[in-house]
């Protein structure tokens, strides 16, 4: 299949399964009072249970880990086989249990997260393609990039590299835990009843710009243009506070740091105006909105009730193109966003609860 | 963008993230060294001595040892005891790629302090010629110990934590009990000591 041809396959069905995430209660009414989170985590459930009917034992066995166990902590934002995944991977799915498997996570995420993970994966594809092509020109293998051209241990791109996995039952009252994953994406989304947690998660990109049938794509330009917005809309005594004095080479509190509270730095959010802590807060949204409405609406605003112990720290230049750093943190949050070596193609973020990481709250 | 793979991680940088945990008595380094693709050989150079393409126990230890003699520490100007605790180092491969951590765990004890505010320096100056640093002081576990600030220089590679100290025996009393305590086991000692030579002598 052709490099441009698969990328265009891609897109349809991002766009395709769009259409499908918002059929359920997605943006468009608020979720009703009472049980609106438990009827989505059934209907999660259902249609991850949809998906177990599609596969065979084998693919079964792939797809199911216990709920407690090594599979909780394995993510990363490296490519495989770099970082050995397990699980379902989607290059090893038919086209039907592939569409399963989006259907699944266009109920489980928000219309704007689906968009959000759809076009991270769109970008790996895209950075498989360039591998690809960069290859040929230097007289390189032109399989660079591709599964089967792991055997020397290089990475591998692309849709084709992304795994599934359930920990635990998918259930409707139950915890369990649904992870989606591969290069520069680790979503692990913890259920139990009317209770979610998506944290700890990891959405990144590269490229971080980059144009599919004349459509420009920023996976996490929101979360970009928001943040700068938002430290060039402070004072200068503001903006003082915000900014660290010292370079952020990376996340601090990326894969493999569980379990870890740093010292808060920055402003404070209560130091803010009511419209530039509504920025911020808005800000927040672009991880905490990856998750479905009905459990994102809760969390925001336990999130927005702390505005005193909540802080905002920014690091590099505030001209919106440059690579800078910047950290939302709070009791129960903490948000990275950290360009890699000086690039602004190049982002790594970061989304933790550190007081419910993998849903530790709900099994107490 | 460049079309290699190598884009995909860390190239030319030699990686060393430092968190810090302060308690009354002790500080507590987790440092997390990740060496970019392009420097991975010289870095592995500097770990597996015998060049056998694997990294040893032995060899894990004796450069964790050699990072450690680059980092200091000290507290209101008084320097540090930094000594390894454990360290876990990845598979010689993972390092080479460019994408495995060796993670070394270190622990320095305190000197007796009093009430107030202190000054804990951290500097790391391991490998400045590629290395990039974070320096983070986690949240502290006492509820006795109270981060005020942290100073860092552009880079990280030095780091001041100010922080308040509170509730614990004053230092003179501590003193006071650290002699009566010692002047008590000197008198045991030399007690028994004497006992003991008597016995040989009366054999």
């Amino acid at each position: 299949m052709s490099v441009p041809f698969r990328i265009a396959m891609t897109t349809s069905l991002v766009l395709t399964v769009n259409a499908v995430a918002t059929v359920p209660a997605q943006r468009s009414a608020p979720p009703p009072p009472g049980g609106a989170q438990g009827d989505v985590t059934a209907r999660i459930a259902s249609a991850a249970q949809s998906l177990l009917t599609k596969l065979d034992d084998a693919g079964r066995a792939k797809v199911q880990f216990p709920f407690e166990g090594p599979q909780k902590t394995r993510w990363s934002n490296l490519p495989s086989p770099m970082f050995e995944r397990q699980g379902l991977r989607m290059g090893a799915l038919t086209s039907a249990q592939r569409s399963a498997v989006k259907e699944l996570l266009a109920v489980a995420l928000s219309r704007d997260g689906y968009r959000k993970v759809s076009e991270i994966v769109l970008g790996d594809e895209v950075l498989r393609s360039r591998s690809s092509q960069g290859a040929r020109d230097s007289g390189a293998n032109p399989n660079a990039g591709r599964a089967g051209a792991r055997g020397r241990g290089g990475p591998a791109f692309g849709e084709d590299e992304y795994y599934l996995a359930f920990l635990g039952t998918p259930s409707a009252t139950a915890p369990w835990m649904l992870q989606f994953g591969g290069h520069h994406l680790a979503i692990n989304l913890t259920l139990a009843g009317s209770q979610a947690t998506m944290a700890p998660s990891l959405p990144a990109a590269q490229p971080a710009t980059f144009t599919v049938e004349g459509r420009t794509v920023r996976p996490l330009g929101n979360e970009n243009d928001k943040a700068f917005a938002l430290i060039n809309a402070l004072n200068a005594e503001q903006r003082g506070q915000a900014i660290l004095s010292s370079r952020v080479a990376d996340l601090v509190l990326g894969p493999g740091q569980d379990g870890k509270t740093i010292q808060p730095e920055g402003i404070r959010a209560s130091a803010l105006s009511a419209a530039h802590q509504t920025m911020l807060w808005e800000l927040v949204r672009e991880w905490v909105g990856i998750m479905n409405d009905a459990f994102a609406e809760p969390r925001m605003t336990e999130i927005r009730a702390k505005p005193a112990d909540t802080y905002f720290a920014w690091s590099g230049p505030t001209t919106n193109g440059s690579a800078a750093y910047f950290r939302v943190q709070g009791p129960t949050l903490v948000i990275e966003y950290a360009p890699q070596q000086g690039s602004v193609d190049h982002i790594h973020t970061i989304y933790r609860d550190p007081t419910n990481d993998y849903g530790a709250k709900f099994s107490k | 963008m460049s079309g290699s793979w190598t884009s995909a991680h860390r190239r030319d940088e030699y990686l060393q993230a430092a968190r810090l945990a302060i308690d009354p008595d002790r500080v507590e380094l987790a440092l997390d060294l990740t060496a970019g693709i392009a420097v991975a050989e010289v870095v592995l150079s500097e770990i597996d001595l015998d060049g056998n393409g694997s990294i040893s126990v032995a060899e894990a230890r004796a450069y964790s040892d050699r990072v450690l003699s680059a980092i200091a520490l000290d507290v209101d100007g008084i320097p540090l005891r930094v000594e390894l605790v454990a360290s876990t180092f990845p598979a010689f491969d993972s390092v080479r790629q460019g994408e495995g951590t060796a993670r070394i765990q270190a622990v320095a004890v305190m000197p007796p302090l009093a009430d107030g505010l202190h000054h804990l320096r951290y500097r790391n100056a391991y490998r400045a010629d590629i290395g990039v640093y974070l320096a983070n002081a986690l949240v502290p576990a006492s509820d006795r110990v109270i981060v005020a600030a942290q100073r860092r220089d552009i880079n990280q590679r030095d780091l001041v934590i100010d922080y308040m100290l509170s509730g614990q025996p004053t230092p003179v009393a501590r003193r006071g009990l650290s002699i009566g305590v010692g002047g008590a086991l000197i008198l045991i000692a030399n007690v028994w000591w004497r006992t003991r030579t008597r016995r040989r002598e009366d054999l």
